[in-house]
Formats: structure tokens, C-alpha cells, sequence
């Protein structure tokens, strides 16, 4: 488990994010671990979308293209489709969310991942996300913007 | 020290739930924040507040806080001071009661419309501390109703 | 007269749970069982006031939460109480898919609905047999 993050703090919001994952630009981390990759969503993204009711990522065995959807979380304020950040194969599911979704709230970084897929091309992956202070800088414009309206 | 962008002001309020003056309180601080000063204002969560909230205990130590409470008890300007920093500014609505003669403002569940005219002048008061705060001009903010956010 | 079980809504206002939990609590304490409870506010107690202290001291108590941070049930667990039943609203929007509560100050429909379900689920505890509120 990593011990750096960046943080951000927007009014009296407070976000963090974990120096030494990649985040795509819909708010989804991931961390590779060998050939799989695990991923979840940002503090930024889980913050923004209010206390998840129900998430469910895609069953094992399903393939995603970047970009697809690998998984819907319905909080109490929307309902999101969450696209998949890499190129992959779904080949583990956390079955943790769906008697505790709130995880994803709680620890997004940890107990609250939503999936692990394998990866075809890692590099090709991580061209196409973007470094925590890549991110980060994001975020910050993101949130900005919806607290000045 | 954080990193701190544009100053504002955190509203805090008491929300008492067993007397229609923190039914006041809260309707009050939400008509600011989503109405008359949207840009300016923040409103920081009393129960999260007293449950540790690491946002709110830190936003009040380093940006001015107006704390709005129902009566005289003062939970929201006493627990801020307890936990963060003195509120810049403490206002109290059975005083504002008694200054514009409002009686009998309904029940804490549903204010009447004698509750609702204190609610607007509660807000006037907090918009006026807010801008004192954040020394800008009265004509700066438009009062009333309209506008806002979703 | 028959101690009255205290109701302690969170009331937190950044978000519609707080003021459904809130409205909840209301709908408990005034529509649903009156005879056996009443609403005590979480500032009070958290901040030491007697009053509020003494209602809750010694007996069963219900916290309605709205969210999981469960301020509610962290300060009423401070506060004397021999027993704190815990009624979270975001468990009951779980139960009742598909409901969008919004507003602070006013619930929408589905807010209000979800204060009654979550006001019903309450009630059950309070009527469980052996506890305080199981009296007729």
C-alpha cells in the first residue's frame, strides 16, 4: 500500500491521491500488478458522486476496450457508467461492495476497489493515463468549477 | 498550511431539531448559500463537525466562520469554538425574533409564514455579516428570491 | 409517567439523508409514536446540556443517521445511553431502489418517502418486545 499522496483541497473538501497509481481522466485509478490491473475510483470522483448505494462491475470473464463501461455505480444523487480505463479482460471482482458499497466511499484507494482486469498491452495502457499530478490537476478544475458554478 | 484558494466564509448553524428557531437557523443558512451569496459561502455540517470531521474542524480553523444559532444555548458557536477556532461572527435567532417582532413562527417540523419572514431576516443578517467579513459593499449582493443553484 | 424514548436525527445539512433522517424523526416522534418518544437534539447532547443529557441517561435511545459517518450514533454512544438503536437512512435507500431523494430545507417526493420508510423502520424497533417502547 502505497504511503505518498498529493492532496487537494477545494473549500472544505479535502481529496487525495496516491502518488504511484495512474488515474484515467474519468476519475478511475489503477494500480498494475504484473500483468492485471486493478482500479477504482478516484477520491475525487467518489467525493463528487455522493455515498454509493450499489456498485457492480462486470462479471468475470468479460472483456472491455478502454473506454467501454466495467462497471455502474448508483449512489444516492446519479447513476454513473463507469469506463474502463484500460484495454482488458475482467478476472476478479470485489464481492466486498455488494454488501458494503459504501467501501468505495470509505476507502477508495483499498477496500473499495471495484475490479481487476488482465491487461493486454500494459504499455500501451499506461500511455493513455495520465500521473497523479497530471490528475490532480484535473480534479482541481473540475472541482473549481462546480463549486463556483 | 494548506494550500487556501479564495477566502469565503463557513455558515454553520445549529439546527435544533426541538424548536422552530433551528428549523429557522437551517433554512436560513441554505437560502445564502444557494441564493443570496453562492460564491462566498460555505456551509460546514454541525453533527459531522462534533463527529470529527476533519473538513469542517479544518476549513473553521483557517477561513471566518458565522455561527447561527436558534437560542441562546449556542451549540453551533460553542462546539466551533471548542473544536476549531472562536466563530468571526455569532448570531442568535430569538434575539432577531424580538427585534422584528416575530411571534409564533409555526412548529419545528413546518414554519409558518411568520417563521418564514424571520428565515429571510436571519439571512439578511448572515448576508451582512458575510460581507462585512469579506469587506465587500451591501449593493455588492442582491437580496430576495430568484436565482441560485439546482 | 413512562420515560419517552429519545429519537436522535442527525440532521446534517450538506446533504438531503441528513434532512430525510431528520424528517424521519419527526414522522416518529409525531405521526407514528408520540405516546412513545420524542426528539431530542444531537448538538445538545454532544455539547453536555443537562436537559438532553438526562433524556437520554440510562435507557434505550434510536439514532437516526443519514449517512454511514453516523454522527448521530457516535454522539449518542458518548451520552449515557444503555442502548442505542441505530436506524441509517442510506441503509433504507438500499431497501427502496431507485429512489433520487433531493433538497435540504424541502425533500422532494422521494425524500419524503424515503423519511417514511426509514420513519416505519424505526417504529419496528421501537415496538420490539422486551425494550422499552414495547408497552401498548
Amino acid at each position: 500500500m502505497t504511503s505518498s499522496f498529493l492532496e487537494l483541497t477545494v473549500d472544505k473538501f479535502r481529496f487525495r491521491f496516491p502518488a504511484d497509481l495512474f488515474y484515467s481522466e474519468a476519475g478511475v485509478w489503477v494500480r498494475f500488478e504484473g500483468r492485471r490491473a486493478r482500479v477504482g475510483l478516484s477520491d475525487f470522483t467518489q467525493q463528487r458522486n455522493g455515498d454509493v448505494a450499489f456498485a457492480e462491475p462486470k462479471e468475470p470473464g468479460t472483456a472491455v476496450p478502454a473506454g467501454d463501461e466495467v462497471a455502474i455505480v448508483e449512489t444516492i444523487k446519479v447513476n454513473l457508467s463507469i469506463p474502463s480505463p484500460i484495454t482488458g479482460k475482467v478476472v476478479e471482482i470485489n464481492s466486498e461492495l455488494l454488501n458494503a458499497p459504501e467501501l468505495i466511499n470509505q476507502d477508495p484507494y483499498g477496500k473499495g476497489w471495484m475490479a481487476v482486469l488482465e491487461v493486454e498491452d500494459e504499455e500501451a495502457a499506461r500511455r493513455d493515463l495520465k500521473t497523479a499530478s497530471d490528475y490532480l490537476a484535473i480534479a482541481k478544475a473540475q472541482a473549481e468549477a462546480e463549486v463556483l458554478r | 498550511m494548506p494550500n487556501l484558494p479564495r477566502k469565503k466564509v463557513g455558515l454553520i448553524s445549529c439546527s435544533g431539531e426541538e424548536m422552530p428557531e433551528g428549523t429557522v437557523t437551517r433554512r436560513a443558512v441554505r437560502k445564502v448559500l444557494e441564493t443570496l451569496h453562492p460564491d462566498d459561502t460555505v456551509t460546514l455540517c454541525l453533527p459531522l463537525f462534533l463527529a470529527g470531521g476533519e473538513g469542517e474542524r479544518a476549513f473553521a480553523r483557517y477561513y471566518p466562520t458565522i455561527a447561527i444559532d436558534g437560542c441562546d444555548k449556542r451549540c453551533a458557536a460553542l462546539a466551533t469554538q471548542k473544536y476549531s477556532a472562536k466563530p468571526a461572527a455569532s448570531i442568535v435567532v430569538t434575539e432577531i425574533a424580538k427585534e422584528c417582532g416575530c411571534k409564533g413562527m409555526g412548529s419545528a417540523r413546518r414554519l409558518n409564514a411568520e417563521g418564514l419572514r424571520l428565515t429571510d431576516e436571519v439571512a439578511g443578517k448572515i448576508v451582512d455579516e458575510t460581507n462585512r467579513l469579506l469587506r465587500k459593499k451591501p449593493r455588492d449582493v442582491q437580496r430576495g428570491v430568484g436565482g441560485g443553484k439546482p | 409517567m413512562k420515560r419517552k424514548i429519545p429519537v436522535v436525527p442527525c440532521s446534517g445539512i450538506g446533504k438531503s439523508l441528513g434532512a430525510a433522517a431528520r424528517e424521519a424523526a419527526y414522522i416518529l416522534a409525531e405521526d407514528l409514536r408520540p405516546d412513545k418518544t420524542k426528539v431530542v437534539p444531537l448538538s445538545l447532547l454532544v455539547m453536555g446540556d443537562e436537559d438532553a443529557r438526562g433524556e437520554v441517561a440510562g435507557g434505550e435511545a434510536v439514532a437516526i443517521d443519514g449517512c454511514k459517518l453516523e454522527c448521530a450514533a457516535k454522539g449518542l454512544a458518548c451520552s449515557g445511553a444503555s442502548k442505542v438503536h441505530k436506524v441509517a437512512v442510506f441503509d433504507v435507500v438500499r431497501r427502496h431502489r431507485g429512489l433520487k431523494p433531493e433538497g435540504v430545507c424541502d425533500l422532494n417526493e422521494d425524500g419524503l418517502k424515503l423519511a417514511r420508510a426509514t420513519a416505519d423502520e424505526a417504529a419496528k424497533i421501537i415496538d420490539a418486545p422486551g425494550g422499552e417502547g414495547s408497552h401498548a
